[in-house]
């Protein structure tokens, strides 16, 4: 019985975690417009669209392939961030690198 | 002691009995060239006797060619008969050209079956960072990843055949790594499938490729166009 209910468990929880496991990777390109603790809001050069992402502990902010500070991102700064998550709606960041802005044409 | 009489000897044919049987042996000769020799080893009839005997079968056996198995939609994958690999299908071809603005990244794959090949030429308007990798049809297997790199290094271009080592989609990752745009263009032709186009929201497209019926040919005026 002991073994039974051991193996609905470990079923039900494989079935809980794949969607979890079947994150994508997103690539947010754009300036950042809303930035707290916990969260960061960029606004997508392609688009114009803004994203609303969450940050946690991980989330890295690097320039110039170095690590700096989270007190350095700022409104109005230019960002490459790379997100996952199951939608443009759920991301939670990875990685938010510091660049130039792009020459205006 | 008897004496035995010599054998007789035969006459000398005249020089007319010669020049008859001389004439009338090429006639015969010529007959049998014109209504059977031609017919059966060249297939030149000219009276019809080759046609009426089907000697002119033996010059033109029939075709007897192998079946192949063909039929749209089927699994390209090639069966092999000693450095041939052959495909229920004809191959495919196509050209993608696509801008990256500054960091963006797009990923180009084929699906391809376990041993199917393509050939690829790219190149593109700056180095990029690129990653030519296959993912397994079903994910991880036995051990093996998901994921597999087969060159991973920066690039401005490449060419190259592929025989792909698993089931799976097939192609690049490129990424602009440089706050310019640039231009990949990509022009393969093999044994695939699908192809599809990933860009760095997650949007997947679809892409048509091009069949064989679609190429038009070169006049033969200017084929040698260019050329020594």
């Amino acid at each position: 019985m002991l073994k039974r209910l051991m193996l609905v468990t470990l079923a039900a929880l494989t079935v809980g975690l794949a969607p979890a496991l079947a994150h994508d990777d997103y690539r947010i390109i754009g300036t950042i417009t809303r930035v707290t603790g916990t969260a960061l809001d960029v606004k997508q050069t392609k688009d114009g669209k803004t994203i609303a992402m969450k940050t946690d502990s991980a989330t890295l902010v690097t320039r110039d392939k170095k690590k700096v500070e989270r007190a350095e991102l700022k409104t109005g700064l230019h960002v490459v961030v790379d997100a996952r998550g199951d939608s443009l709606e759920d991301l939670v960041v990875l990685e938010v690198r510091l660049v130039p802005p792009p020459a205006r044409p | 002691m008897t004496s035995q009489p010599l054998p007789e000897i035969p006459d000398h044919p005249s020089l007319s009995t010669l020049a008859r049987t001389t004439v009338i042996a090429l006639v015969v000769a010529g007959v049998i060239l014109v209504m059977a020799v031609l017919p059966a080893e060249y297939g030149i009839d000219p009276v019809g006797t080759g046609r009426r005997l089907g000697l002119t079968d033996i010059a033109t056996p029939p075709l007897d060619p192998v079946e192949m198995t063909r039929s749209t939609g089927a699994a390209l994958k090639p069966t092999t008969n000693g450095p041939i690999g052959e495909y229920p299908g004809q191959f495919k071809f196509d050209v993608y050209e696509v801008v990256l603005q500054p960091y963006e990244y797009v990923e180009y794959k084929y699906q391809l079956e376990q041993g199917a090949s393509m050939v690829y030429s790219w190149t593109a308007t700056a180095a990029v960072l690129q990653d030519f990798h296959g993912e397994r049809a079903g994910g991880a297997d036995d051990g093996a990843p998901a994921e597999e790199s087969f060159d991973k290094r920066d690039r401005n271009a490449a060419d190259g055949s592929f025989s792909a080592p698993f089931a799976g989609i097939h192609g690049w990752y490129w990424e602009n790594v440089g706050g310019e745009p640039v231009t990949v263009r990509l022009t393969t032709s093999g044994f695939y499938s699908a192809a599809v186009e990933i860009r760095s929201d997650r949007t997947r497209t679809a892409r048509t490729l091009r069949t064989l019926d679609t190429l038009m040919p070169v006049s033969s005026g200017s084929g040698s166009a260019g050329r020594p």
